[in-house]
């Protein structure tokens, strides 16, 4: 299928309901799961759409990051003061003392893991991105929009079958700048 | 219960909880825009105005004058090296509790009355933690040296060993900042993407450079519900470390007074109570002065933050009388000196001014319903915990160094360009108030329609009972 062929369809919904109904209808006549997408303005979850279940690597890039963090923090306290030929004697305490250590290694593990959530979150949202898309701002006062892609020859069908199962509009999708 | 007592009763749970009187999300998004971009009063101009020559006199040019002549401007002198510079250090930090407490706190405990005012919490985090920060780099005195507290690499090849609490403080408060403005801004979005769909012009180009291209697919919420949900869990310890070491710069030192093992825990409910306090009297002054705020914000809210004020004022007498009863027992020499100074000494008024304010005030007017849901009356409340906070830091620090176990070098403390620079960042903090008051969305208004979906009306035989279903 070459990408003339394709189309994109949004669906404007006033409800979940309507919506969760409308995504049933179209998986049995055919649509993938893959060729839809619902656009909401409050974080309506997959199970409540019948949707499968979101890939996402937050809480990966997040472990990740801890590990950074624990890492950097290894590096200052358990090997840095050895790589230096005058490492500062504080009373009678060890060159790396436990408690002082524990503190520096817990501030930047939790660092290392925050910072990286926040940009797990903009890495997998692909924030920021400014390009025209395609959207409805009525979303954004409780509308619920599902974004189907299809073949052309599809489209009619599709088209009739969100009406029938309650959309309030049903409109090929533009790209425009949010 | 006859059908129209049942319906009287509905009305009345409507008329009193947000989450049970909902309006179209269109409506409320209507209300939130229409609140922040109202054209400013000729009083909000004045006051931004009187603000605004405070900050510039108060902070800026108080603090040039700080930097170019030194630091014998302040007050601090032998024996008391910390003075107001760090009493507000530690109060600003304090302050910043709340945001995390209600935000994060109350969000893994999915308490729901938390859902409006989240985000005016949050501001007050952020841009607390600024003013503690102006504050600390204030008491550095040479500020542009503030870098010799960070671990590098230098000519002397000496390694600045992490053992110091002021170190670790360096490492907490950058943590805290970093993490709360993340915080602060990751439920934002959003709201200014809803912002940005109903704005033109310069606002149009702000909001949507702050929504990042936000449109609401299901793998956005899904990556931004679990990047809040990792937020909310993980920074309540980093709160938490944050004035526990804040607690150590302290009671790390084996002076009188400050050697004590309980200063984490007691300095971290001092922070939540000066927290909650500012907190409430912050939504007071959201819900009297900007539009459509008395739907958002209402007498539950007062009642349910009076109650934690009342518990956390509860706890704080509770570690205030451990700390002080186990040093009274002991029995030093210096010791008993030093809490007779705190009681009886020129300070004395200021002594007791901190357990009227700290205990007294709170419980003879929180333990009341009524009056704990009248907003001026708990936002006055709040205040004045506020005030006793600020003494007990004071206490703490220069009244505390003021005498120590060398008669000879005994002093009072007498505050000099502290006082404009303290004035001033309490300007500056109530300045990006008002300015954030109109740039942003201080209500969340996709968290309460979220709750209120999640909340109806459930008949149990007779009783008609509200049910809240976990939507999350």
């Amino acid at each position: 299928m070459t990408e003339s062929n394709i189309v994109d369809l949004l669906a404007v919904f006033s409800d979940l309901e309507p919506a969760a109904n409308a995504i049933e209808h179209l998986r049995a006549i055919g649509v993938a799961d893959d060729c839809m997408n619902v656009i909401s303005g409050i974080p309506v979850t997959e199970a409540m759409l019948g949707r499968p279940a979101q890939w996402t690597n937050v809480p990966r890039i997040a472990f990740g990051g801890a590990i950074l963090g624990f890492s950097a923090a290894y590096l200052l306290t358990f090997v840095a003061p050895y790589t230096y030929p005058y490492p500062i004697q504080v009373s009678t305490q060890a060159y790396v003392p436990g408690p002082p250590t524990a503190v520096v290694l817990f501030e930047l593990t939790m660092l290392g893991m925050l910072l990286s959530t926040f940009l797990g979150v903009f890495l997998d949202s692909f924030f920021p991105n400014y390009r025209p898309m395609k959207y409805v701002p009525e979303v954004s006062d409780g509308k619920i929009a599902i974004l189907v892609e299809c073949p052309h020859m599809e489209e009619k069908k599709i088209t009739d079958a969100l009406k029938k199962m309650g959309a309030e509009s049903v409109k090929p999708a533009e790209a425009q700048h949010l | 219960m006859s059908d129209k007592k049942a319906h009287s009763h509905e009305e009345h749970l409507r008329e009193k909880h947000l989450m049970l009187d909902p309006l179209p999300r269109g409506k409320m998004n209507e209300m939130v825009m229409e609140a922040m971009m109202e054209p400013p009063t000729w009083k909000f101009w004045l006051i931004f105005g009187f603000l605004s020559i405070v900050v510039a006199y108060g902070l800026f040019y108080s603090w040039a004058r700080l930097i170019m002549e030194g630091v014998g401007l302040a007050g601090v002198n032998r024996p008391i090296y910390w003075g107001i510079f760090l009493v507000n250090t530690v109060f600003w930090i304090g302050i910043s509790h709340a945001g995390t407490f209600i935000s994060a706190i109350l969000r893994v405990f999915k308490a729901e009355f938390r859902r409006p005012f989240t985000r005016a919490a949050e501001l007050m985090t952020t841009f607390g933690l600024v003013q503690a920060g102006f504050s600390i780099f204030m008491h550095l005195g040479r500020v542009w040296l503030a870098y010799w507290l960070m671990p590098y690499p230098n000519q002397r090849m000496l390694w600045p060993n992490l053992h110091s609490p002021l170190t670790w403080d360096l490492l907490a408060i950058t943590t805290y900042l970093l993490s709360s403005t993340m915080y602060l801004f990751l439920p934002l979005i959003p709201d200014v993407a809803m912002a940005r769909d109903r704005s033109t012009g310069w606002r149009k180009t702000f909001y949507k450079i702050l929504a990042l291209g936000f449109r609401g697919t299901e793998g956005e919420w899904a990556h931004l519900r679990n990047g809040m949900n990792i937020f909310a869990f993980a920074i309540i310890p980093v709160m938490f470390s944050v004035h526990t070491i804040v607690s150590w710069d302290f009671a790390a030192a084996t002076r009188p007074g400050w050697n004590s093992t309980i200063f984490g825990p007691y300095f971290i409910v001092g922070a939540l109570h000066s927290g909650m306090g500012a907190a409430i009297a912050v939504l007071a002054v959201i819900r009297g002065t900007m539009k459509h705020m008395k739907y958002f914000i209402r007498g539950e809210h007062f009642d349910a933050i009076g109650k934690l004020m009342l518990i956390i004022s509860m706890a704080w007498a509770y570690f205030f009388f451990n700390d002080y009863m186990v040093q009274w027992y002991g029995g030093d020499k210096w010791t008993q000196l030093l809490l007779h100074f705190h009681e009886a000494g020129p300070m004395g008024w200021m002594w007791f001014g901190m357990l009227i304010c700290n205990i007294a005030v709170p419980w003879a007017i929180l333990w009341n319903q009524k009056w704990r849901s009248t907003p001026w009356l708990v936002a006055t409340v709040g205040i004045i915990i506020n005030v006793g906070m600020w003494f007990e830091r004071y206490i703490i620090i220069p009244v505390s160094l003021s005498i120590n176990r060398m008669p000879f070098t005994w002093r009072m403390y007498q505050p000099g360009i502290e006082i404009p620079l303290g004035i001033g960042t309490l300007a500056f903090f109530i300045l990006l108030y008002m300015a954030a008051s109109k740039l942003i969305p201080l209500i969340p208004v996709w968290e309460v329609q979220e709750g209120q979906m999640a909340h109806e009306f459930k008949k149990f035989g007779r009783e008609t009972v509200v049910s809240v279903s976990e939507l999350e």
